[in-house]
């Protein structure tokens, strides 16, 4: 089986910035030819990077229609076609997740981006994007190092800690560098509605160097409790964003702190404090003065490039190599996820705790992830198709992280031969809620694991 | 002969042996937790029940490591015995005891029988090769790859029609292995023929099997594809290794770059049924071609 190269896209539409890569993923096959095929993505490189425009923004809506005219420029620019775009992701982060369109500007771009690119949002699935796009997942994973990597971007601050290379645990703040917005005078043009209650500074005033600074000084506290660098006070919750799975945990013991998004470029050498009209610099300053910066630390090998990086390169994985599928079409999009203890499917009233937790997600049918599935003889192997055949739900998808999806769903297809069934494994689900199943890529398919988390305005 | 100078000239014989490979370390995927208990927790000296029970790889020995924990977290990666620490220019006992541990389930698998009901109970014909007994089996290869006409008899009443896909259980190199995956496995394989519309006949059960009875088999039945689960010669890694070597239109002194192999079939690699559900399709591909071996190329 020869390799194969994946051409996956990555656009993050941030508080900010918009950026957009283009990367090519090359799949591999790693078993020697003389056992079941094992395909894995082996080398990831970027072949194109936008430049990095402010998101346009009109009304406090996200503008777009001027998002897609920006991504049908860059594959011009990049000389690809949109039709050779196998898989990639559009992101939505930071404060424009909030806007009131942003769902509906979010599918619209990854339809506009190809036919298999993902919608994905979601603080955590950001975290974990953008320090895997910084390089601080691949650092870890190589020096052993516990890190945790901080992704400072214009509204919010995406926190990951990563042990051995894998993300522990994340969570987001709202400290940015664009919680302000300066005129060329220096008189506040726009304050977000998250430092109310934090500062006596509002639209119109001229704030001093000192005003700004400390205001800097007072979010960079926050990252500094977060990291467990300075006693928790009521700061820090205040500061959390609400849209996290889980309230962030303040991790104890030593750790490397690690940083990445546009402010990360301020925190070493000297700028213009009022550079960028904002808050960035004297963020960075703030940073670097700061307990984060006072022991070994560490910028990205990405930093204003850090999410979109991770969103071309890192949100595409391959489900395993013996797979089943028929009569299912693809791509499938947005496929909610549920939880199944395997046991459940050799209980009586097996369909019933399947429609409750469909129900549960708002839907009348989803991906069934099989949970705590043991290695499986034929026998038990029968039993579980048994149930799982018997359901109501079309087509029928399963998935699991244990070897054995060509057996099981070629085993429900022998005893209702009708049914369309998607059976994937090699898929661990965590956090993830949703799921993407792109096209086939030698005999497995491309996939994206995913959290849709989309707060409304306030 | 003794004894010792059999096991020399067998343990020689096997390393020579053609056919079955070894399991490859690097073949070896980490994705099953392996044997229960996990007892990570060993230290120097516990007293342990049973030595084989202890998973190697979640076991780290070195005294005073920079980086346990990291050098742990590889070792998961491999069945290599890595990190077992030392005492003075030698294994620790517990790495000695281990090593001949395995060693000998190797060596039991190799010479062990499948159960003379073996056959009976799961409806397959048994036959048995030119060999008389174990010790002719694994000293003269080539008896091993044909029949006796009063077998040929059997299969050939067995098999009356020509089939498209004639399955094969051999004995081979381990014994372990086939009582541990052949049936599920064939049963999967069965059902993933019935998927594609291909009929499947009596399943053959050779015993002192080698990987070339099949050819003999071929040339009785004239089948269009035999496929054969046999015994994987066993390493240190585990003595419960089956492959599936598949050849299109089988007949006697058919070359070995024919056949087309799907090896490390057991609880830690592929699972028996995942394997047979590939090997399936496999046989469909390989009917649809008609084509086995170097010569197969699969879409990738």
């Amino acid at each position: 089986m020869q390799s194969k190269t994946l051409y996956s896209v990555g656009l993050d539409v941030g508080t900010t910035t918009t950026q957009m890569v283009i990367s090519r993923l090359q799949v591999e096959n790693r078993s020697s030819g003389f056992t079941v095929p094992q395909m894995v993505i082996g080398d990831r490189e970027v072949v194109y990077e936008s430049p990095v425009i402010f998101t346009p923004v009109e009304n406090h809506l996200v503008d777009g229609k001027a998002i897609i005219a920006f991504m049908e420029a860059q594959y011009e620019a990049a000389g690809l076609q949109k039709a050779q775009i196998d898989t990639g992701a559009v992101i939505v982060t930071g404060e424009t997740s909030r806007k009131e369109n942003a769902h509906q500007v979010l599918s619209n771009l990854s339809g506009a981006a190809g036919s298999f690119v993902v919608a994905t949002a979601g603080p955590d699935l950001e975290s974990i994007l953008a320090a895997k796009g910084a390089g601080a997942t691949e650092f870890s994973r190589q020096s052993g190092q516990r890190i945790l990597h901080i992704d400072i971007g214009g509204g919010t601050s995406n926190m990951a800690l990563i042990e051995n290379g894998q993300v522990v645990s994340t969570g987001c703040f709202n400290v940015g560098g664009r919680l302000l917005k300066l005129d060329e005078s220096g008189k506040i043009l726009y304050r977000s509605p998250v430092l109310e209650g934090l500062t006596s500074l509002k639209i119109g005033d001229s704030p001093t160097l000192q005003e700004l600074t400390a205001l800097a000084e007072m979010l960079c506290s926050a990252l500094e409790m977060a990291s467990g660098r300075k006693p928790e006070t009521a700061l820090l919750r205040q500061l959390e964003t609400k849209e996290s799975q889980k309230p962030w945990a303040v991790p104890e013991g030593a750790l490397t702190v690690s940083f990445s998004g546009g402010v990360a470029d301020c925190i070493e050498g000297e700028k213009d404090p009022f550079a960028y009209g904002d808050l960035g610099v004297l963020l960075g300053k703030a940073i670097r003065k700061s307990s984060l910066c006072a022991s070994n630390y560490r910028i990205g090998s990405q930093t204003i490039r850090a999410t979109v990086i991770g969103a071309g390169c890192h949100s595409t994985a391959l489900s395993g190599s013996t797979v089943y599928r028929k009569n299912v079409n693809l791509p499938l999009k947005n496929l909610p996820v549920v939880h199944i203890p395997y046991e459940k499917c050799l209980d009586a009233d097996f369909s019933e705790v399947v429609r409750a937790q469909l129900h549960r997600v708002d839907s009348a049918n989803g991906v069934l992830y099989l949970e705590g599935l043991p290695q499986m003889d034929y026998a038990l192997l029968t039993a579980v198709a048994s149930g799982l055949g018997a359901l109501p739900q079309e087509p029928l998808m399963i998935c699991m992280e244990r070897d054995f999806g060509k057996a099981l769903g070629q085993k429900i297809s022998l005893q209702y031969p009708h049914k369309p069934i998607l059976c994937l494994d090699g898929l661990l689900f965590e956090g993830q809620s949703y799921l993407d199943v792109g096209s086939p890529v030698g005999p497995c398919y491309s996939v994206v694991m995913k959290t849709l988390v989309l707060q409304k305005n306030e | 002969m003794n004894k010792e100078e059999l096991t020399q000239l067998i343990s020689d014989l096997l390393q020579q042996m053609d056919g079955q490979p070894q399991v490859k370390g690097s073949e070896y995927k980490p994705r099953d937790p392996g044997p229960a208990p996990a007892p990570g927790d060993y230290a120097d000296g516990d007293f342990v029940q049973d030595v084989s029970a202890l998973d190697l790889r979640k076991l780290y020995m070195v005294e005073d490591p920079a980086n346990g924990e990291k050098f742990r977290r590889l070792k998961e990666k491999t069945p290599a015995r890595l990190g077992v620490g030392r005492a003075g220019p030698r294994y620790k006992t517990l790495s000695m005891l281990r090593f001949r541990a395995d060693h000998a389930a190797a060596q039991d698998a190799v010479f062990s029988q499948v159960p003379e009901d073996y056959a009976q109970k799961h409806g397959f014909i048994p036959v048995q090769t030119k060999c008389r007994d174990k010790e002719e089996y694994l000293t003269r290869p080539d008896l091993g790859r044909c029949f006796d006409e009063s077998n040929q008899a059997v299969i050939r009443k067995a098999v009356p029609n020509a089939p498209k896909v004639q399955l094969v259980v051999g004995d081979g190199l381990s014994s372990a292995a086939i009582l541990a995956n052949a049936a599920d496995c064939l049963a999967a394989i069965r059902d993933g023929l019935k998927l594609k519309g291909i009929e499947t006949g009596e399943v053959l059960f050779v015993r002192y099997c080698r990987v070339g009875a099949g050819d003999a088999i071929g040339d009785v039945t004239d089948c269009q594809v035999v496929c054969m689960l046999v015994g994987e010669r066993p390493g240190l890694v585990t003595d419960q290794s089956m492959s599936a070597y598949i050849t299109y239109k089988p007949h006697t002194g058919v070359s070995e770059s024919s056949r087309t192999v799907v090896s490390n079939i057991h609880p830690q690699g592929t699972p028996a049924v995942e394997a047979g559900a590939y090997i399936a399709e496999l046989l469909d591909t390989i009917l649809k071609k008609q084509v086995s071996g170097v010569g197969l190329h699969l879409e990738g």
